[in-house]
């Protein structure tokens, strides 16, 4: 049952209200996107569904409140932690990141919403209240694990992003199925035609035509950030957060041992919050690689959400792989069949008395469009035409 | 009688009629659907594919007794297939035959553009209804962002403006489905707007119920192997999951080729059946004589 503190008859129906939309600012510190409509919502729902039925109540504001499958999965132990008695309670491990991802967005407008939470539920409203001690403390963990500040030097910055807006610029766009009217093109557009010849009383006086639309292809980055690259990481992080900035559809996932989405923390276009979130997402940076597994995760995990068949794939790794190269010839040759191109980038390609010969290497090579180095900014320079040939 | 067990009561009707339309509702699906009435929200479905998503859309209009307007979205869908077109040739036609007419031209041109000369299309139909329908968006992901953004202007007002026309307001509210198997991320703003609910594979005992109500002719002991069957296959490492469907056209095939009792020695003859349940060329390569008879036997 749920936790109704009615100590008076009036104070009851308060703090009832109080209590159901502290949940929607619940589910926001734990990184749901709810929003303020949605408390009203809440109420709306209540009033209809009643609130003395668990089940009635968790099924109502499951649909009500989750927006997809992760929010979905997560949210009955959620339910559970906000709404069971202290001592049923079950606390739920995901709490702590997650609120810490989001902080910054939240803090204005949630502190009013949360405090019928500290009033009622304390153990779970100390996570969400405790914003301000837990950015001090992943601070002095980021001074000590890796230091995204290199992130944010303003050396060579411009540069990057010249450069980035160049590649941008000059990446192909695809032409696609769906047609557009255009003032030319290589289909006269019927109906188009016919449209505008109302206007002149049924004598076709101008044409209209049909050209296919055009669209550049999404981009899917793959950073190795394993100790082997630990040279080259951050400028890679550098550039794909200068392409972040410059296309809209760019994907950039970091992987060692395990693969992490980053480019939602790349867009953040506060330099110091977007250091903040890669650091939270970046434990295990600079450790051994199991490209193979990675690549496997990400097919299995948002292969098909994200790849798709106007998707050019770039992955920056140095190929040195502990994993099986099975695992990673497999995982490549699935990625390959949902993708439009794939281009790897070897940043020691270039050394002298290099050859790809590590068995990471060997195993991807047959899958590869492209297999191109890239050390620095002038070696990306130099490959840029060809990885832009490759990608059309 | 109070809200709560007044709603609880609602639940299991909608259930029962639910079932009434031969599909099987797990109770929360229920609660959704009753919300979705209350407060005119459409439902975002979302889940593999053959889980029964489109399913539920026709169970209820069926309960509603509501027609069921069924928009599938593909890629290079636009407006003139989704929401209306004019019918440009009728146009041309009523042009020239107005010519001699003797009515002034404003006249005249408000009859070329009036809803005699408008063809519906899906959107524009669902909310032109009389009787609110179930407007079912079928694979939302497969139509570009461009497109999303229309549907989120028609979800919200429930009003599409036409240009030539003006703005043509809802008559009744549809009752809007979409589904969604996730090849393209949709966007936080539609997501909103919609109830949600992830569909995932049945559990045992409802994927039987469901088994039992398709395909009466193998109640009993073949249909409760067919599942567990099904169920175990579901668990192994597989590029494509068999879904609901999948089970059903297998049990039919089984049935067609006479095979009343799955176990160990009839594995030959399920392995060639298996071409309606296993549906990729990797998948079916893992799937020997051994593997078959140990599942088979386990069930």
């Amino acid at each position: 049952m749920l936790i109704v503190k009615a100590s008076s008859t009036i104070d009851a129906g308060a703090t009832l209200r109080g209590r159901l939309t502290g949940f929607a600012g619940f589910l926001r510190a734990n990184g749901y996107g709810v929003g303020g409509a949605d408390c009203v919502s809440v109420l709306e729902t209540t009033v209809r569904t009643g609130v003395l039925d668990s089940q009635i109540l968790r099924w109502s504001l499951k649909a009500l409140l989750c927006g997809r499958g992760d929010e979905w999965r997560r949210f009955d132990a959620l339910f559970d932690a906000y709404f069971l008695p202290p001592n049923k309670k079950i606390f739920v491990d995901s709490n702590v990141v997650a609120a810490g991802a989001h902080e910054p967005r939240g803090e204005t407008g949630e502190r009013s919403e949360n405090e019928p939470v500290s009033g009622a539920g304390h153990g779970v409203a100390g996570d969400t209240d405790s914003g301000a001690a837990r950015h001090g403390a992943s601070r002095e963990e980021s001074l000590a694990s890796t230091d995204f500040r290199q992130l944010n030097q303003a050396e060579h910055a411009r540069e990057v992003e010249a450069l980035m807006r160049r590649f941008a610029r000059r990446l192909k766009h695809l032409h696609l199925r769906r047609e557009m009217r255009f003032h030319h093109g290589r289909r006269l557009d019927l109906q188009g035609t016919i449209r505008r010849s109302v206007a002149s009383g049924g004598t076709p006086l101008r044409l209209a035509w049909r050209e296919r639309r055009r669209v550049r292809p999404r981009l899917l980055l793959l950073l190795d950030v394993s100790r082997s690259m630990s040279l080259y990481s951050f400028f890679y992080l550098r550039l794909a957060r200068a392409l972040c900035g410059e296309l809209a559809d760019v994907h950039c996932f970091i992987f060692h041992t395990r693969i992490t989405g980053v480019a939602e923390a790349l867009r953040d276009p506060d330099p110091w919050r977007s250091q903040e979130r890669l650091h939270l997402l970046a434990a295990g940076w600079g450790g051994g690689t199991r490209i193979g597994e990675c690549l496997w995760d990400f097919n299995r995990d948002h292969g098909a959400r994200l790849v798709h068949s106007r998707t050019g794939v770039i992955i920056v790794s140095d190929g040195y792989d502990t994993g099986e190269p099975e695992v990673l010839s497999q995982a490549l040759a699935a990625l390959r069949r949902r993708s439009r191109r794939m281009v790897w980038l070897n940043p020691l390609l270039n050394q002298p008395g290099f050859s790809p010969e590590s068995r990471g290497m060997l195993a991807a090579m047959p899958h590869l469009d492209l297999l191109a180095p890239g050390a620095d900014l002038a070696g990306i320079e130099r490959v840029l035409p060809q990885v832009i040939e490759a990608l059309r | 009688m109070n809200p709560t067990a007044h709603r609880m009561n609602e639940v299991v009707g909608l259930r029962l009629q639910l079932e009434g339309a031969g599909y099987i509702a797990e109770p929360a699906l229920a609660a959704a659907l009753l919300l979705m009435l209350d407060l005119g929200r459409p439902l975002l479905l979302e889940g593999d594919a053959g889980v029964g998503k489109t399913e539920i859309a026709k169970a209820l209009a069926t309960v509603r007794g509501a027609r069921l307007i069924r928009l599938q979205c593909y890629e290079g869908l636009d407006v003139h297939a989704a929401m209306y077109e004019w019918n440009y040739q009728r146009q041309l036609l009523a042009i020239k035959l107005l010519e001699h007419d003797e009515r002034p031209a404003a006249v005249k041109e408000q009859d070329i553009f009036s809803e005699r000369y408008l063809l519906k299309r899906p959107l524009l139909e669902a909310i032109s209804c009389a009787e609110p329908p179930v407007l079912l968006i079928d694979e939302v992901d497969r139509a570009d962002e461009a497109f999303e953004a229309y549907l989120l202007e028609l979800l919200s007002d429930f009003q599409m403006s036409i240009p030539e026309l003006g703005t043509v307001r809802a008559v009744t509210r549809p009752l809007v489905v979409i589904t969604s198997n996730g090849t393209r991320e949709l966007s936080d703003a539609l997501r909103r707007r919609c109830l949600y609910q992830y569909i995932d594979y049945p559990a045992f005992a409802k994927e039987l119920a469901i088994v039992e109500i398709k395909a009466p002719q193998a109640a009993g002991q073949l249909a409760r192997q067919v599942v567990e069957f099904v169920q175990s296959v579901r668990r192994m490492e597989l590029r494509k999951k068999p879904g609901i469907a999948e089970t059903l056209d297998w049990t039919a095939a089984l049935l067609r080729m006479g095979i009343s009792v799955i176990d160990d020695d009839g594995a030959e003859r399920i392995l060639e059946t298996l071409s309606a349940l296993i549906k990729t060329r990797e998948d079916r390569a893992g799937f020997t004589r051994e593997v078959v008879g140990r599942i088979a036997a386990a069930c």
